[in-house]
């Protein structure tokens, strides 16, 4: 099936792409595209302008300080995978990233997108979670408890544009994701991260309502950062999404294994 | 797929029973319900718009209700078509305890989607459904609570 009638447009700044949003009927940012496009191929989305913000120089670039490495909301998959300073500084997130989609996907498909979109089964809402970061828009800053809103849901109002995700520097990171072969979305995955005031651990792909920090597991790790730690643990079930591709006893099972995973395989990751 | 669970509400059985029966109430509490017109006795048409990430689909259908027992309970059921989306339809058996000096409410709800819907939502059906439902019966609870303070 063919689009329906839509205009693109490829505004050069944040300010020429919020006038052509505020103008449109219907509008959306597009920023990526791999899930609008083809919600818009099956006549499920109507927009009467697709805003394509990954020209914005504004969106560009990767930077690191003391605390925080900051990545531009249009970057992509591939440049954040591939950038010496992330790979120095978080191993982990620069792995993460490289596992996401395929090369296709990571050559057009950016963070921004993904983290707007907060699909429950993306990679990157995890690890912004599990490294506390900070969220910049055109109107305001938001921490990652603040952002994230359940299922597809996220802070940012119609129009409001995201800019940059800082990622506070762990001292040291892992993650761990059980693939569907097929649409290699995670049906479970972990990012559990050591910050020096204590462990966070954010679970996609499992949760019924979207990513989550597993509490029980940053506790049990807290008081001994090691995989046995979690034996006796179980992911909440009540939590626990069901579908064709995973039961949630199954998914429970997957959710505890790959934590385990992450925590034994720090500054790497693990694809099972 | 298969929904279960319970409220406990601050009122009488009556109240629960009345407010369930309300076109009104029913209408700010279904998530995305844009209009909801009849009555008990021969249904309701209701118009609703499902916002599930990227896919926005208007979905026109009727409501029926069945196995009416007044203060009791009722088997309430949905039928929606969204034209290329697909069609939804489920249904909900509504029981009334009493349980102290409130009600409690329990549902034990179906829900099966179709279509293109259900060939690109398909790992989201569950997520998407137990989301709305739980919406649903929080906003029932509010409604509850606005009517007490208000009687």
């Amino acid at each position: 099936m063919y689009l329906y009638d839509t205009t693109y447009l490829r505004p050069g700044s944040i300010d020429e792409a919020k006038a052509l949003y505020d103008a449109g009927e219907s509008p959306a940012f597009l920023s990526g595209g791999h899930t609008l496009l083809p919600a818009m191929k099956g006549h499920l989305a109507r927009h009467d302008r697709l805003i394509d913000i990954r020209r914005i120089p504004e969106l560009q670039g990767i930077a690191e300080d003391e605390s925080y490495l900051t990545i531009g909301a249009a970057t992509r998959h591939c440049d954040v995978a591939a950038a010496p300073v992330v790979r120095n500084c978080i191993p982990a997130l620069a792995g993460m990233v490289g596992t996401i989609g395929d090369v296709q996907v990571r050559h057009v498909g950016t963070i921004g997108g993904s983290l707007a979109n907060n699909d429950p089964a993306a990679d990157y809402p995890s690890a912004a979670l599990a490294l506390d970061a900070i969220f910049r828009t055109d109107q305001r800053t938001l921490t990652a408890e603040e952002y994230f809103q359940g299922l597809y849901t996220t802070a940012l109002e119609p129009g409001e544009l995201l800019v940059s995700v800082s990622f506070r520097k762990p001292e040291h990171a892992g993650y761990a994701k059980f693939r569907n072969p097929a649409s290699r979305y995670a049906l479970a995955a972990a990012f559990v991260a050591v910050h020096a005031d204590g462990v966070r651990v954010a679970i996609t792909g499992a949760g019924n309502d979207g990513v989550y920090r597993w509490h029980e597991a940053e506790s049990a790790l807290g008081h001994k950062f090691e995989s046995e730690s979690l034996d006796p643990l179980r992911a909440d079930m009540e939590n626990m999404s069901s579908d064709m591709h995973a039961n949630a006893e199954y998914r429970a099972e997957l959710v505890k294994f790959c934590t385990q995973k992450a925590v034994t395989n720090q500054n790497c990751i693990t694809l099972l | 797929m298969k929904l279960v669970g319970e409220r406990l509400l601050e009122t009488s059985r009556h109240v629960v029973w009345r407010l369930l029966n309300d076109g009104e109430v029913l209408q700010r509490c279904i998530p995305g319900c844009e209009s909801l017109s009849g009555n008990l006795d021969d249904g309701y048409d209701a118009r609703v718009v499902l916002k599930i990430g990227p896919i926005k689909a208007r979905f026109t259908g009727a409501v029926t209700f069945s196995e009416v027992r007044p203060d009791e309970g009722y088997r309430i059921s949905g039928k929606g078509q969204g034209g290329v989306a697909g069609f939804a339809s489920g249904g909900a058996l509504v029981e009334l305890h009493d349980d102290g000096g409130g009600t409690r409410l329990v549902y034990n709800a179906e829900a099966q989607v179709g279509g293109k819907i259900a060939q690109l939502g398909a790992r989201l059906i569950d997520s998407t459904a137990r989301k709305l439902t739980e919406a649903f019966f929080t906003k029932f609870a509010e409604e509850v609570a606005a009517y007490e303070a208000h009687a």
